[in-house]
């Protein structure tokens, strides 16, 4: 399909495969790194805070010092995936730790006088109870990484995100708009499969909802929500 | 049985959690350890399934030393019971239940079979087998929680404050429970509380425990209330101990007094088979106070005595056809002809 | 590589010249403070009126979602296309993305004041007003310099690519680099603009500590500080 003299089709699934591998990566990465920090009280000092300096970084900026770090040229996508990924992990890491945390010590406790192994008390029990807090994070980390994928396209690797210097250089602004529908609407749909992907995996947390129904718990999910809100919008526009 | 021998536990920076503790937990009784907090009594318990290691001494679990075993293996083989049940959130009811047999490798559909017959036995619709934990009152979730320790079938069963988060009603109900289970399971059962009324309602024997750790006095219930080791056990047990130990006396001699049948004073009202159903001055009819079953307790013939208002109260059999009268001075008698050295017991 | 990059700090000119470092360092700063100072006469009313009333959470909630997911290069340049070149579309754009953390921030603070708190300030006969100034704002004041930290993340982020649109700052070193393939000059910028939003991040962290009563507390104590685990912390992540 061709729209603005570029073909739609080929950019949009580039602008896919940019955006979410690094997701994937980033998970990859920071289920073991969140788990140690979250077991090892030094690791936390030293992780929790690193991640939050890379988080700090304009995506902008990595994006051009990546070739300098990785050894690749300026116009690789190696680039914008790695950098993605930094961006992916610095996120979920905390997501992990947080997840982790959210499981209650004395589930903890119950676990292992029932006799759990570690690793089976981590995947039987731990894991699945962070599940709601971890696909979360990896909410935010994907619906971030499609709106970042696009500010590559200043350093000529953007994907969708060329339809905005390509439309600014020819000031037209029904492909900018074009653009901006498009990737607004592949993060949502992308967000919108996330989200019941979490309900598949965590059935339970669903259940729990409708009990909450008294006066402290209501206030408590409103704040949560607030954080969460907040939370979420920290990082949308690391350019 | 479960036997400590010297056990002490200190911990790193100095605090001691258990001075030096022998005590002997016999097979097929519940044995109650009480204090106050910071007494080790959880300490003491959880040294039976290694989540803590003594410092020195050793723990025996039907004379095999547990320092020897691999702790998971060692607890699949342990019942474990925790104040806020601790069931997993994310698992039904019924995986809860049937999470020990899983880990020991029982087919899923079986465990999942047995664990539907559990949560009958401890007082639950087998419908709430379904459903999440959360969906449950606190209540439901600790009787679930004893479901879950009775899941393995382990001859031993650790309970660390199982009932102390839930309101003083249901936790009556899950006592009651508790003592009917044990009567058909006997298992051998280690009690933590912080409640002395608790263990005094539950215990075989009561191991009380003084701050930092060591055992003041070790005993049958009835005995810790007739006769304090020394001023903290005394202070602990309470101030109408006395009262108290009335239900561990039987009421075998009691005089039992006829009823007025005409009169102007209080009458009492029957049904056609004999019941009581309350009483009547003049044209007033008043409602019974409480009733005392043929075999109760001292302390339940002196409560029906005192609380009703006729001033005596009303023994009746087992099918609640009234026996006689109980009067307040006919109990004072008898308590003073059965009184120490040891009464007759009737639990 | 590196020595071309020292070579590029040290030359004279790039200290003093009107393209050097410090001027377009003022101008970055000055893009980012006039959009968050926007952004907050804004999101700061309506974040106290929706939290002291709990009317219009939706608002909130919606706002920091959607606002993720919209590529802000994209908004730039349409905004540009639209009003023209200058300050008024560049500080418009960047206004956007400060709403959402300082709504969300000022609204979660407000809301999750504890509500014995505001009933005792009710019940001592306050009015709504003395309850929204004297007791509901400086409880919430921790949570909303968080979010005022994270706006500024993000727009000093995002100020990045302002050169794109032909005005100064950091970002033009990158872009300018790109265009006369000078990977010296793009590196440079990007380092600084790093240290910009490194730099920022713990100047606002420290403004954070110091409005949280119970950090303070922590600081003066004799015992190290200890990692706060509280508000403050949650809305960090990924700041």
């Amino acid at each position: 399909m061709r729209l603005f003299g570029a073909d739609i089709l080929p950019l949009a699934a580039e602008h896919i495969v940019l955006a979410l591998v690094p997701v994937l990566l980033g998970l990859v990465v920071s289920l073991p790194l969140g788990w140690w920090a979250w077991r090892s009280r030094g690791a936390r000092r030293v992780l929790l805070p690193l991640t939050g300096v890379l988080y700090t970084i304009p995506s902008l900026a990595l994006f051009v010092v990546m070739p300098l770090i990785l050894g690749t040229r300026i116009l690789d996508p190696v680039n914008v995936v790695v950098a993605l990924t930094v961006y992916a992990v610095a996120l979920l890491v905390r997501s992990v730790v947080d997840g982790l945390d959210e499981v209650p010590s004395e589930v903890m406790t119950a676990g292992v006088a029932m006799g759990y192994r570690p690793l089976g008390l981590l995947f039987g029990v731990q894991l699945p109870l962070a599940v709601p807090v971890l696909v979360a994070g990896v909410r935010v980390a994907a619906v971030s990484s499609f709106s970042l994928v696009a500010v590559g396209a200043i350093i000529g690797q953007g994907a969708l995100g060329t339809l905005f210097t390509q439309g600014f250089e020819r000031f037209y602004t029904a492909q900018i708009v074009f653009g901006l529908v498009s990737i607004l609407v592949l993060a949502l749909l992308i967000d919108a499969l996330l989200m019941m992907l979490g309900r598949l995996l965590a059935p339970w947390a669903a259940a729990r909802a409708p009990q909450k129904a008294g006066d402290a718990a209501q206030r408590s999910s409103t704040r949560e929500q607030g954080e969460a809100a907040q939370r979420s919008s920290t990082r949308e526009s690391a350019v | 049985m479960i036997e400590f021998s010297d056990v002490r536990k200190a911990y790193p920076d100095g605090t001691v959690a258990l001075q030096s503790l022998s005590l002997t937990a016999r097979a097929g009784e519940i044995t109650v350890l009480v204090g106050p907090s910071g007494c080790g009594k959880t300490t003491t318990l959880r040294m039976v399934n290694r989540m803590v290691d003594p410092s020195s001494g050793t723990v025996r679990l039907d004379g095999v030393d547990v320092s020897t075993q691999d702790p998971p293996t060692l607890r699949r083989g342990i019942g474990y019971v925790i104040q806020n049940a601790g069931l997993f959130p994310h698992r039904t009811v019924l995986d809860n239940v049937a999470t020990v047999p899983v880990l020991l490798g029982r087919r899923r559909a079986e465990a999942r079979q047995a664990a539907g017959e559990l949560l009958e036995r401890v007082g639950l619709d087998p419908k709430v087998g379904g459903r999440y934990p959360s969906q449950l009152s606190g209540g439901q979730q600790q009787r679930v929680g004893v479901a879950r320790a009775l899941a393995g079938d382990a001859p031993v069963l650790l309970m660390d404050e199982p009932f102390s988060a839930v309101d003083p009603v249901v936790r009556a109900d899950l006592q009651d429970e508790l003592l009917r289970l044990q009567s058909e399971l006997g298992r051998t059962i280690l009690f933590v509380t912080h409640d002395i009324d608790e263990a005094i309602r539950l215990g075989d024997m009561v191991a009380v425990l003084r701050v930092g750790g060591t055992l003041a006095q070790f005993a049958p219930p009835a005995d810790l209330l007739a006769a304090p080791a020394d001023d903290f056990v005394a202070g602990f047990v309470g101030r109408d101990r006395g009262y108290r130990r009335l239900q561990f006396v039987g009421t075998g001699s009691l005089t039992l007094q006829d009823f007025p049948t005409t009169g102007d004073g209080w009458l009492l009202v029957v049904d056609d088979d004999g019941r009581p159903t309350g009483w009547r001055q003049g044209d007033e009819h008043v409602a019974l106070g409480t009733v005392h079953a043929e075999g109760g307790s001292l302390r339940s013939a002196l409560d029906a005595a005192l609380s009703s208002p006729a001033g005596r109260g009303v023994a009746v059999d087992d099918d609640g056809r009234v026996l006689g009268g109980i009067e307040p001075e006919a109990v004072i008698t008898l308590l003073h002809a059965s009184s120490s050295p040891a009464p007759e017991a009737v639990r | 590589m590196f020595s071309s990059l020292i070579a590029w700090f040290g030359a004279p000119a790039q200290w003093s010249s009107a393209s050097g470092i410090p001027v377009r360092l003022l101008q970055h700063l000055g893009y980012t403070a006039l959009a968050v100072l926007v952004g907050a006469v804004i999101a700061v009313p309506v974040g106290l009126y929706i939290g002291h009333t709990d009317r219009g959470r939706f608002l909130v909630v919606g706002l920091a979602n959607g606002l993720r997911a919209l590529p802000e290069l994209g908004v730039l340049v349409l905004f540009v296309l639209l009003l023209g070149l200058g300050l008024t579309p560049v500080t418009l754009a960047l206004m956007l993305l400060a709403i959402p953390p300082l709504l969300a921030g000022t609204y979660a603070g407000i809301s999750g004041v504890d509500p014995a708190a505001v009933d005792a300030a009710r019940g001592v006969g306050m009015t709504e007003r003395q309850v929204l100034f004297q007791v509901e704002l400086p409880n919430a004041l921790p949570l909303m310099v968080a979010g005022l930290r994270t706006a500024t993340l993000q727009v000093v982020a995002t100020a990045t690519i302002a050169a794109f649109v032909s005005l100064g700052g950091l970002g033009r070193y990158i872009v300018d680099g790109q265009a006369q393939r000078d990977f010296t000059q793009m590196a440079g910028g990007a380092i600084l603009v790093a240290l910009l939003a490194i730099v920022l991040e713990v100047a606002l962290q420290g403004l954070q500590r110091a409005v949280t009563p119970g950090a303070r507390r922590a600081r003066s104590g004799s015992r190290p500080p200890t990692p706060a685990v509280g508000t403050s912390d949650v809305v960090t992540a990924g700041g």
